[in-house]
Parts: C-alpha cells; sequence; structure tokens
C-alpha cells in the first residue's frame, strides 16, 4: 500500500482496511516509528531492589531493565558484545551479574563487562581488547516518569516529557496518586491474532463501542448503573501525545464523586495531595473521570469500577497495557495492574479482582473486545477488503459540514468533546500516517473540508 | 492469597482405587460439562467456598526458582462470585467472544488422588491438554496445564472445592480466557 496515498485517506476519516495488516505499511511501522517513539518497558515498582531486573522488548530488541547496586534504573540491550548471545533468558529475577552461556563474559549489572576467560592469552590483555570500555549496550535514549520506564532508539527524538506533552495531565489521573506512587502486579502476556493499532485506538476514543460490544457486562450486573448508555454522556479528550475517553459523574464535588466510584477516603486524602486545582476540577467542577485511553503509539490505561461482591459497593481499578507488535497480524498483550503503594489491603485485593473480572487475559471485557479485533485484522487481508475504505469520520461534520465544536471550560489541555466521536482514533492514525511518511508528528485538527459542490475537497498535505 | 497446593506429595497418601475412580469420574464428568457449554451444570459441582486460580507462569533462572516475580500476577483469581459472574455471562445471548462458541475438547491424564487435611476432602492432581477451535479456518489452540484439585464429599457426591492451575506457558497462546480450565 502507499503510505501517502494512505496518509491521505487517514486524514480525510476513511481508513483503507488493509492498514490492519499490510506486511509492508508494517514494515515501515517498524523503521520509521518504533525506532523513534518513547516505547514503555516496565514500571520501578517491577524492580523494587538492587539487582531486580525484568526482561522487555522493543519489537525485536530485547532489554534488560534492571535496578544496579546503586539503585539506578539500567537499561541494557540483552546481547553480548562478544557473539551476540543473549545473557539473560529469564523474564524476571535477580541478579548483581549477567554472564553469557556461552564464551562466559560477564557482565556487572551496571552493563559494564567485568569478566572476560582468558583476556591475556586470547586478546592479549588490555591492550588488545579493551575490557575494561566495554559494556552491554544502552538504548540511546531513557526516561522515567511516574515510575514508568521508558526508551527511545533514536538518539535524536525529543525528550519523553516534550513527547508526552498535554498529555502528562492525564497521567496522573492514572498514575499519581501519592508521594510513594504507585505499584504493579504482572503483566499477564498473551498472543492475539491482532494488528496492534486496533486495541490502541479502541483505548484512545471508542467509547462507542461500550454499549454493544459490552452489553453483556452490564447485564450481569456487575455495575451499579446501566452504565454503557452514560458513554454518550462522556467526553473525549487528546492532548499531547495522547487521548482518551471518560464518564460523566454525578455531582460537582470532587470528593462525593471520588466516592461514588469507590475510593476510599484515605486515598482520596492523598490523591488531593498529589492533583492539580485543574485536575480536580475536572473530576469535581466538571464531573468527568478517565476511563480509557491510549498515549501513541501503543501504550494504554483503562480505570473502570465494578463490583467484586454481591450487592457490595463498587471498587475501581487501573490496568496499563501494552500492545507489542508482532507482525502486521500478531500482538503481545501485556497487561499490568496498577494500585496506590499506599492503599489499604482490602482495597488492594478487591481493585486486583475487579482488575481480573474485567479486563486481562481472562476479563470480560477485553474477551469481546479481542474477538472483534482479530476478525478485523483477518478480514482485512484480502485483495479487495484491504483497499476498502473504513469510515473513520464520526463527529467530523454535521449538517454545515463543520467540525463538532470543542468543550467550552475543558479544565485539561488539549480538547475535548462530549458524546460519541472519533477524533481521538483519527488524531491516532494520522500520527501514525504522519511517522510512516518520515514527518514528526503533529496535533493538527481534523483535515476534513466541508464538501463543496458535491465533492470531497480533499486537504493538501 | 492462601498457600498453594504443592506440586507434589507422598505417594503413601494415595487414595484406595474406588476413590480414584470416582475422583477420575468427577473429573470427567466435569470435562464434559465444560466441553458442552453446560456452564451451570459445571457451576454446580462448585462448593460455594471454591477458590479458582492460575498464576501466571514466569520464566525464571534456576536460581530464582520458588520465588513469586511479578506480584503474584494470575490470569484467574476467582472467587463463587466471579465464577458466577463469568457463567452469567457465558450462559446470556451477548458473549460475543463464545458465539459462535468454540469447540474445545478436555484431555485429563497423570490423574493422582490423595487423601486430604479432613476426612471429606481429596486432592486431586492431573494433567489438562485443551483443544480449542474457533470459527472455520483459524488454527486451533493448545493450553496445557496441571490441576490440582480439593474434592470435598457433599452427601454423596464430590464438589470441587478449589482448584490451583499450573499454567505451561508464560506468553498464552489462546486469544483470551473465556474458557475454564
Amino acid at each position: 500500500m502507499d503510505v501517502h496515498q494512505v496518509r491521505e485517506q487517514v486524514e480525510m476519516g476513511k481508513i483503507p482496511a488493509g492498514v490492519y495488516s499490510d506486511p509492508g505499511l508494517h514494515q515501515l511501522e517498524r523503521e520509521r516509528l518504533f525506532s523513534r517513539s518513547w516505547q514503555f518497558l516496565a514500571h520501578e515498582s517491577e524492580i523494587p531492589n538492587a539487582g531486580d531486573y525484568v526482561v522487555r522488548r522493543i519489537l525485536d530488541d530485547s532489554f534488560i531493565v534492571v535496578r544496579d547496586e546503586d539503585h539506578e534504573v539500567r537499561v541494557l540491550l540483552n546481547m553480548c558484545r562478544h557473539r551476540g548471545m543473549q545473557v539473560c533468558r529469564a523474564e524476571a529475577g535477580n541478579a548483581s551479574h549477567f554472564r553469557c552461556p556461552y564464551h562466559a563474559w560477564t557482565y556487572k549489572n551496571t552493563g559494564k563487562l567485568v569478566g572476560l576467560p582468558f583476556h591475556m592469552e586470547a586478546y592479549g590483555g588490555e591492550a588488545g581488547f579493551k575490557k575494561s570500555e566495554t559494556s552491554l549496550a544502552s538504548p540511546p535514549r531513557t526516561g522515567i516518569t511516574r515510575g514508568m520506564i521508558f526508551a527511545c532508539l533514536d538518539p535524536d527524538a525529543p525528550s519523553l516529557d516534550e513527547s508526552l506533552g498535554g498529555f502528562d495531565f492525564y497521567l496522573d489521573l492514572y498514575m499519581n496518586h501519592s508521594d510513594e506512587g504507585m505499584e504493579v502486579r504482572g503483566p499477564q502476556r498473551w498472543l492475539i491474532q491482532s494488528n496492534w493499532k486496533i486495541g490502541a485506538e479502541n483505548f484512545s476514543g471508542d467509547s462507542y463501542h461500550t454499549p454493544h460490544t459490552h452489553v453483556s457486562v452490564v447485564e450481569i450486573g456487575l455495575f451499579m448503573e446501566p452504565k454503557a448508555n452514560r458513554r454518550k454522556e462522556g467526553a473525549l479528550y487528546w492532548a499531547g501525545a495522547g487521548g482518551g475517553t471518560t464518564y460523566k459523574l454525578p455531582t460537582d464535588d470532587f470528593d462525593k464523586n471520588m466516592a461514588h466510584i469507590g475510593y476510599p477516603e484515605e486515598m482520596v486524602a492523598r490523591i488531593h495531595d498529589r492533583w492539580s486545582t485543574a485536575q480536580k476540577k475536572m473530576v469535581g467542577e466538571a464531573g468527568f473521570m478517565v476511563s480509557a485511553a491510549t498515549i501513541f503509539p501503543n501504550l494504554s490505561f483503562v480505570h473502570n469500577w465494578p463490583r467484586v461482591h454481591e450487592g457490595a459497593h463498587v471498587v475501581p481499578f487501573i490496568s496499563l497495557r501494552l500492545w507489542q507488535p508482532v507482525s502486521a497480524t500478531e500482538t503481545e498483550v501485556l497487561s499490568w495492574f496498577v494500585v496506590d503503594q499506599n492503599a489499604p489491603q482490602w482495597y488492594k485485593d478487591d481493585s486486583y479482582k475487579a482488575y481480573l473480572m474485567c479486563f486481562g487475559s481472562s476479563g470480560m471485557f477485553e474477551q469481546d473486545d479481542v474477538e472483534n479485533w482479530t476478525s478485523i485484522t483477518s478480514v482485512s487481508k484480502g485483495q479487495f477488503s484491504s483497499q476498502v475504505e473504513l469510515d473513520s469520520t464520526m463527529g467530523m461534520g454535521d449538517v454545515n459540514g463543520t467540525l463538532r465544536e470543542p468543550l467550552a471550560g475543558w479544565p485539561g489541555p488539549g480538547e475535548a468533546h462530549v458524546g460519541y466521536g472519533e477524533y481521538n482514533q483519527r488524531a491516532l492514525l494520522r500520527r501514525w500516517a504522519q511517522a510512516l511518511s518520515g514527518q514528526a508528528p503533529t496535533n493538527r485538527k481534523d483535515g476534513w473540508r466541508a464538501p463543496l459542490n458535491g465533492d470531497m475537497a480533499r486537504t493538501t498535505l | 492469597m492462601n498457600e498453594h497446593i504443592p506440586e507434589n506429595l507422598d505417594d503413601a497418601a494415595s487414595v484406595d482405587a474406588a476413590t480414584h475412580y470416582e475422583i477420575s469420574s468427577f473429573l470427567s464428568n466435569e470435562a464434559a460439562l465444560l466441553d458442552a457449554g453446560h456452564y451451570t451444570g459445571w457451576m454446580s459441582l462448585l462448593t460455594e467456598d471454591i477458590q479458582y486460580r492460575m498464576p501466571i507462569s514466569v520464566t525464571v533462572a534456576r536460581g530464582d526458582a520458588g520465588a513469586e516475580p511479578l506480584g503474584g500476577m494470575a490470569h484467574f483469581d476467582e472467587d463463587y462470585y466471579s465464577l458466577g459472574k463469568r457463567v452469567a455471562r457465558l450462559e446470556g445471548d451477548h458473549a460475543w467472544t463464545e458465539d459462535p462458541p468454540s469447540r474445545t475438547r478436555r484431555f485429563i491424564t497423570n490423574q493422582r488422588g490423595f487423601f486430604g487435611s479432613t476426612e471429606d476432602e481429596y486432592l486431586a492432581y492431573s494433567y489438562l491438554l485443551v483443544f480449542r477451535s474457533r470459527l472455520d479456518v483459524r488454527p486451533p489452540e493448545w493450553v496445557s496445564a496441571q490441576r490440582r484439585d480439593v474434592l470435598r464429599r457433599v452427601g454423596t457426591s464430590l464438589r470441587l472445592a478449589r482448584r490451583d492451575i499450573t499454567i505451561d506457558e508464560s506468553v498464552l497462546r489462546t486469544q483470551n480466557l473465556a474458557i475454564f480450565l
């Protein structure tokens, strides 16, 4: 598929279905998107102690994320500098050193090469091979925000904070609930026969699917109200690198709204100290609470509040997930449960249970989502189907052919709209198309213009 | 969470042949209900204090064996309430992921039965291989696991009071766990 033509179609909200399975586009994604964007690797709470490590990938690059003996977080390419063997073949553990199984080159958990058998006999010592100057490779850029460890393979990429832009306002609502921060459990990992973008788009803004896809979860009474239909009262926001969906809460009072969705008083008190006036205004006065969200390209969040016991009040949960591409048509999902470190134990237990019931490998929401995404991916492979334009224009135009106006007085950065719309899916795919055509992503508005004389006026790129 | 049911037990505590047969029949009957999609029937085999748990399997070095990394995450960590919700959903008309339903076949082998900690309980260990085929042309999925069950005698029949599942994959290759193992 021609990336420039695809980009033009995407700007119009007309998505050729082949973007969800085309191997050529996926190759471009590898070269121009995933090698240039900040990628989430791990959360600091996964490696609390010196020597703790997890192994994570950016597509086919394997990295060890380790806390060294000085408690610094290091990101090390999991490849011996000698013959390229993986120096760590576990997923997680604790190690002061990583020793290559092939020739026993041994690296400290800072990455530094400290052991090289027969250094003198084989190389003539330092004069022949500078052991003292050799380390495991590290990605050119690493960054941590709110305990989340990221890496970027592009030395010229903007900083992590710059890349996130205005989305960091919303990130606090998921990942900043106390001075000590959040802790994670997991990830659950599983493979789905789906293109990675479908999940990323869905989480970024598809409040429209909830009433139908997830009707079964409402029918079994997992929620205190028939919430699916209330999705249309929520706002969709996009700011900086990401966007998300919200639910409308019943009052204009922050504390009451937080209690309504199940946050106990002591947690709300800590959140009070962490969130800005504007963040509290979004949840209080404006009455919108974050639900699903995506940071472009492939990191998503979800926050919801089901019942975890018969007749009981609801309890919120937070999940963080990565849509890790394996190929154009296969994705590994890594899904973590997230909770405030300081939450009372009963809350951690109930919130974890809420997560498992709703999302993740066995989650009742996620089960139906994945069936949809697998099916879309599979059917988009056809010679004919791949060229068919899927309609992603929701919210782009009314009878006057103008964009629906953003919500006035929205307390956060970026733009928000109340009601159903595909603003965020378009924003995400626009960034994707920009990246694939070799451009830095921008937050341009929808490029669609009013029909002129019965023709669709295409925006010049 | 409670302690895990140990992965192995002393053979001395093995049940007699008649009890072994009873346990084996229970497991086969249960598999038949699940394969036929009779979820309510399956639910009736559970005690109300059921614990149903499947931790994630994490690839760790030998030296780290026994550790519970990644915060003790599970794929399933269920009680009677949450299993009941899952069953109610599957028995409804709108659980799209199982409509059309998967064709599943549960193969249960390597069964061992042991006397439990109380007179009315047995420990039943078994291997499980599930074949799952969805729709027409999708490649089938296999799930391999070990089960460690506590079966309790209630009246004249057995009920499942606890199931610990060890899944043999770190990264699941089945698209979801809309099936019970």
